[in-house]
């Protein structure tokens, strides 16, 4: 195990993807010269020259078309944008184009790409820059959706992503880049799209969260602990395909669900467990499920009022003690 | 606003109950709780509870009168109210059926002005606020309490209600706004229901059908009635029902094999002496052959069964519950040993003579009397050698005892005196096939043979 940071995580997956595979390349505003916007592909245009490692114009559209004509014809792509609130202007090509395509085509052509870049809100960035898009694009079929929490999983998501031959949109996060923890330096090292992982143990009340949120999740449990409960943590770690077995499995144990999302409520990746929980296990439930989302409005600027905007410990730790009817 | 009471569905199998007695006065206070009157079901005779407050403005009939679920019995309101309109409804729908009167009578009647009537709310309006409802637009009888109004319970506690036979009616919600919660029915469950019964399918109280043994009388003076009439009461027709249905839907058979009792009245008698001594309960003949019988009910499967036609399974209970037929003035009852393949003797004991004791005193709850998996009848007192019993369903066997007798018997070629029981058991050919029956009584004569593996 090595201690590296989110950024150097990933930084690892891609190269040591792409020293084992020559098809696969980088593009993106500023990943080469630069090395990325915030620094995730460091020092990889020295290794692998501009050849692989390309700086695009700032034309999402433009270049997230060319990497699916490229994944068409044989190549791994690896579309880096410089935050997901920007492939907006790209839609077409993610929403309609990479996860389309194989099934227009008859299976004549595959799409083997990987859009890539920070998710979610990241502080005082303003109501434009802070969408969350993992409900947004778990919508259509055909795109598969991680969203690792921690650096071990995003190593590992990540070279499972770019082997992949479907399109993933692979959600990262700017304020978890600096994150440090340990990472499997284990030779080829790959975790499967749509497992997901127990993080805690707990009989009291599941919690489901990904991404940011699984960390509040984790402390929120801490807190729980204090009072008494176990509280059960799952990261589903891959949006779609969703792990649900995992989660309905805790669910039948617990009776109780949380799920954390910071995405705004209305339906949101919160929705989708919510209903495939009920669905499957409506007679193990004590309590309604809630959910600890960010309010329906746009992101606030303002810290204070950001604050309040975002999911947090204490106010999934008030959401658990409702369904323990602790309160 | 007035509110009507009607007859409450207060077993599985009732259909009407008779109001045996008013405990309160027309013009009295009611408070919700109060025990407005005795109502005999077809199995037992339960208290009817007021859930509303005000004064009983009109008792609709009388003692003795026998009316079907459903039906306006009394009214409830403020002194001095207008009930005419209330009680022109209660004659019109009479004669009609039990949920047309629920409706008729609910519907005009809304609850009290704090409760917008919320029953018609929640089959009404698409729950899309993610509130836990359910839209079971037709009573249920295990989710409404005795006025046909739903039962706020979580979809957990519901399921465990219904695994462990608990009313949901009579539990005390701690939730939001009374929701009735997992620790709600684990408490209830824990003052006093008994272990639970494995299915929910309609349960079968009725026991073992046996001859009646009326002495006729040949002395009729002539000038009077040539017979008397009776009334049929709720439990005759639930005996008469279930029994006709048993033996015309379940294809009986019968296997009868003699017992050597002998090591097993022995092995009783030196027990008792060691109960007396002790001050525990004393065993009866009978308790050992419920305890043979669930010892053997767990390795044959299909003699612990039933044949449920409607769900398109046979279904092997994990667990044996054993109904025992009890003779009562009325009629018979099974009150149920739950779990007596895990239960010693002498706790098998002390539960049936209890419970046989609470059934001649009518007192039985309906989850003591429900849920059998297997039963038999003993009718070994009464000096019977052997009889046939009808199923009691939905089981699939049922063991009939006779007595246990001395009789010359050949032991290594030589006559020797012997005690000998013969037992009968009743199988329903559609589960239990010859072979699989005789395997299963060789099991229970194995145990009484050898009784020391009863103590095991």
């Amino acid at each position: 195990m090595a201690t590296l940071q989110f950024r150097e995580a990933l930084r690892a997956a891609m190269t040591e993807e792409m020293e084992r595979d020559d098809d696969i390349f980088l593009i993106g505003e500023e990943v080469a010269e630069y090395d990325g916007a915030y620094k995730v592909s460091k020092g990889m245009l020295d290794q692998f020259g501009s050849r692989r490692v390309i700086d695009s114009p700032i034309s999402e559209l433009g270049f997230a078309g060319l990497g699916i004509g490229a994944a068409m014809n044989g190549l791994r792509p690896i579309v880096e944008f410089m935050t997901f609130n920007f492939s907006f202007v790209a839609f077409d090509q993610v929403i309609n184009n990479a996860p389309n395509m194989q099934y227009m085509s008859g299976g004549q052509f595959t799409v083997p790409i990987v859009f890539r870049g920070p998710n979610g809100a990241a502080g005082q960035l303003g109501a434009t820059h802070s969408n969350s898009t993992e409900a947004l694009y778990s919508t259509f079929p055909g795109l598969k959706v991680v969203a690792p929490s921690i650096p071990d999983d995003g190593k590992g998501l990540l070279k499972t992503a770019i082997r992949d031959d479907d399109p993933v949109v692979f959600l990262e996060s700017e304020l978890m880049y600096g994150m440090k923890d340990e990472v499997s330096d284990a030779e080829d090292y790959t975790i499967p799209i749509g497992s997901a992982r127990v993080a805690r143990e707990g009989d009291d009340v599941t919690l489901v969260a990904h991404s940011k949120s699984y960390h509040i999740a984790m402390d929120a449990a801490d807190e729980l602990e204090e009072r008494g409960y176990e509280a059960e943590v799952i990261d589903p770690r891959t949006i779609k395909p969703l792990d649900i077995e995992t989660i309905v499995e805790s669910v039948v144990k617990t009776n109780r669900l949380v799920v954390i999302d910071e995405s705004n409520p209305f339906a949101s990746v919160a929705s989708e467990v919510t209903h495939q929980v009920q669905d499957r296990a409506f007679d193990y439930l004590d309590a309604p499920i809630l959910r600890v989302t960010a309010p329906d409005t746009p992101a606030p600027y303002a810290p204070n009022l950001m604050d309040a905007y975002m999911p947090g410990v204490d106010e999934t730790v008030d959401k658990c003690l409702q369904v323990l009817y602790a309160k | 606003m007035a509110t009507p009471i009607e007859m409450p569905k207060l077993s599985d199998t009732m259909e009407e109950g008779v109001l045996s007695a008013w405990l309160m006065d027309e013009g009295d206070q009611v408070s919700s709780g109060d025990i407005l009157a005795q109502v005999e079901t077809d199995k037992a005779t339960m208290d009817l509870e007021a859930f509303d407050e005000g004064v009983l403005l009109k008792k609709v009939i009388g003692e003795g009168d026998s009316v079907p679920i459903g039906q306006l019995i009394a009214v409830i309101g403020e002194e001095g109210e207008d009930i005419s309109d209330l009680l022109d409804e209660g004659d019109d729908d009479g004669a009609a059926d039990a949920e047309a009167a629920v409706e008729d009578a609910t519907e005009p009647e809304p609850e009290p002005e704090e409760e917008p009537a919320p029953e018609v709310d929640v089959a009404d309006e698409p729950a899309g606020d993610g509130q836990l409802r359910e839209r079971t637009p037709e009573p249920v009888p295990a989710g409404t309490d005795a006025e046909g109004r739903r039962i706020k319970a979580s979809p957990l506690a519901r399921r465990i209600a219904q695994e462990h036979d608990v009313d949901l009616a009579r539990v005390d919600g701690s939730g939001p706004e009374g929701r009735i919660v997992r620790r709600d029915v684990e408490a209830r469950i824990e003052e006093g229901e008994p272990a639970p019964p494995p299915e929910r399918e309609e349960r079968a109280p009725e026991p073992a059908p046996q001859p009646t043994a009326e002495a006729p009388t040949y002395e009729l003076p002539d000038d009077e009635a040539p017979y008397a009439s009776e009334d049929i009461s709720q439990m005759r027709k639930t005996i008469a029902r279930r029994l006709a249905q048993s033996k015309y839907s379940a294809p009986h058979f019968y296997l009868t094999v003699d017992i050597d009792v002998e090591d097993a009245v022995a092995l009783r008698e030196d027990l008792n002496e060691l109960a007396e001594e002790q001050g525990r309960a004393k065993i009866s003949f009978n308790d050992l052959i419920t305890k043979s019988c669930a010892l053997a009910l767990k390795d044959h499967p299909y003699v612990n069964a039933a044949y449920l036609p409607d769900e398109g399974e046979i279904r092997k209970y994990n667990r044996v519950h054993m109904g025992i037929a009890v003779a009562i003035d009325e009629g018979l009852i099974t009150p149920v040993v739950r779990d007596a393949d895990r239960k010693g003797l002498t706790e098998i004991a002390r539960e049936t003579r209890e419970l046989a004791e609470r059934a001649r005193s009518r007192d039985l709850e309906p989850e003591e009397f429900e849920g059998a998996t297997f039963t038999t009848s003993n009718l070994g007192m009464f000096g019977i050698e052997e009889f046939t019993a009808i199923i009691n369903p939905p089981n699939s066997a049922i063991l009939a005892i006779g007595e246990i007798r001395d009789t010359p018997v050949v032991e290594d070629g030589e006559v020797v005196p012997g005690k000998r029981m013969k037992v009968t058991l009743s199988c329903d050919h559609r589960v239990v096939d010859g072979a699989t029956g005789a395997q299963f009584l060789d099991s229970v004569r194995s145990y009484l043979e050898e009784p020391m593996n009863l103590l095991l």
